[in-house]
């Protein structure tokens, strides 16, 4: 039988070779990942960085990852510093992560360029969805840690500007792989609580590693979808942070962020006070110019003598009645010359004279006769003549055949 | 008054005064408005005077209920 050792003793050995080769213990390695898992319920993650020619598995257990301020990502490029050791149960030997930056020329800055960009590009810093922050509030939401320093400053300043205003902290870590998630679920229960007039998120200054937190996509999201007004006060060393773009208003520290939040009360009592006296002072000027109007109205002569009016009504009454009575007279005159004129014209037509002319009337049993054959020979007949009567009897006659006389 | 807060008030507020001062309005509109301008000179005053002032902590129990703790400053 030949000498032979176990599975578990090669793995052994080879993870105490391993072990003892000092440049295996501590390295900087660069590559792409891929086949990125985080398993929840552990913590740890998994990968495979790989390169052209070769790949090797990764793992960065929980107490590490949490320290990443970078979401990393399937192909992102990535420098990494850890040691390498045997996962015995595999028989496979692989990198255990200690720390993890993006690659590149300003690695984190270029992954929140690109992460800044895509942003944008979804709409989440776009100035039409800004909500507005009110005024006056009565009570301010506060996102950040209970123990910090920035929530010294902003209770101090509430404090100063308004001791009234009433503060709901909802504590979360502002650093680290928990703290996305829980200054996210920090500005959503205070959403849900509902009671709170305008939110700050916020912490003291720190590195641009240290506030990775506030260029989280979960925080972006939650300040994006909060009904109530979000002031993002986080100190900065550098330009920006995504939660600035988000948030509905910027403040550069946690302190700034407080006095956005509450105004100055002394201020706006002198705002409400001089619009007041503004007003009273107003209707007191307007009340006394109607006064002054009414007074000159009723100064005027009308109303001491109001006589005059009707005297004047009857002036020109009388006038009225005298040209009513001239134009009457001058009618009268017109009609009596008409009427003298057609009297003249009935004389001239009256029976009597024409009589006067040499006519008589012939009447035949007090008929007048207008016709010869209504006479025979011997009838009696009356002729009244202008000045008597005569009684004729007919001893012949003639009938005209042409109805034309011939005197 | 209803559906009125500060902002809105403060700006109405406003608006009164303007329009008093810059408008030839008749005697009734103008004591009308004077009215109004009252009662939110009153409302804006009463706001800024409302105290309480306390800190807490908001909590979200395990149930999922919210809880507020007093927290001394």
């Amino acid at each position: 039988m030949e000498d032979y050792i176990t599975v578990g003793m090669l793995n052994s050995y080879i993870t105490r070779l391993l072990d003892h080769d000092t440049r295996l213990q501590d390295f900087w390695l660069k590559g792409e990942i891929s086949g990125f898992r985080l398993y929840q319920q552990s913590g740890h993650i998994y990968f495979t960085l790989k390169d052209k020619e070769a790949s090797v598995s990764c793992v960065m257990f929980k107490s590490k990852g949490q320290q990443l301020n970078f979401k990393p990502e399937e192909g992102m490029e990535v420098l990494l510093r850890g040691y390498v050791s045997v996962f015995a149960r595999q028989g496979k030997y692989q990198v255990y992560v200690e720390e993890m930056q993006p690659y590149g020329t300003g690695g984190l800055f270029l992954y929140l360029e690109k992460l800044k960009a895509r942003l944008a590009a979804e709409g989440y810093f776009a100035l039409e969805k800004k909500k507005r922050i009110p005024r006056i509030v009565h009570r301010v939401g506060v996102v950040t840690s209970q123990d910090g320093a920035a929530l010294q400053d902003i209770l101090r300043v509430i404090r100063q500007r308004h001791p009234g205003v009433e503060v709901i902290i909802a504590h979360s870590s502002v650093q680290g792989t928990e703290a996305p998630r829980e200054l996210a679920q920090g500005i959503q229960i205070l959403n849900e609580y509902g009671e709170v007039d305008v939110i700050i998120v916020g912490r003291g200054g720190g590195s641009l590693e240290d506030l990775m937190a506030f260029n989280s996509e979960e925080l972006v999201y939650a300040i994006f979808n909060s009904r109530i007004p979000i002031i993002s006060g986080v100190g900065h060393e550098v330009d920006f942070s995504l939660s600035d773009l988000t948030a509905d208003l910027r403040a550069a520290t946690p302190t700034q962020a407080a006095q956005l939040a509450v105004p100055d009360y002394s201020l706006l009592q002198k705002e409400v006070h001089s619009l007041s006296h503004r007003m009273v002072r107003f209707m007191q000027r307007n009340l006394s110019n109607h006064e002054e109007r009414l007074d000159r109205s009723m100064m005027k002569k009308v109303w001491r003598e109001p006589a005059i009016l009707l005297q004047k009504k009857q002036e020109s009454l009388a006038e009225t009645q005298k040209r009513l009575k001239r134009s009457m007279e001058e009618r009268i005159k017109e009609k009596s010359h008409d009427l003298a004129l057609a009297a003249a014209g009935l004389d001239n037509l009256s029976p009597l004279k024409v009589m006067t002319r040499g006519y008589a009337i012939l009447t035949k049993d007090k008929r007048v006769v207008k016709d010869v054959t209504d006479i025979e020979i011997g009838d009696e007949l009356q002729a009244d003549l202008a000045n008597g009567r005569l009684q004729l009897l007919i001893k012949g006659k003639e009938k005209i055949k042409d109805g034309k006389h011939k005197f | 008054m209803e559906n009125i807060n500060f902002d809105i008030a403060l700006a109405r507020l406003e608006d009164i005064v303007e329009q008093l001062e810059s408008a030839h309005l008749a005697l009734e509109a103008s004591l009308a408005l004077f009215e109004e301008g009252v009662k939110l000179s009153l409302y804006c005053q009463k706001e800024l005077k409302k105290t309480d002032g306390k800190v807490q902590r908001l909590f979200k129990k395990l149930n999922g209920e919210l809880e507020l703790v007093e927290l001394e400053v």
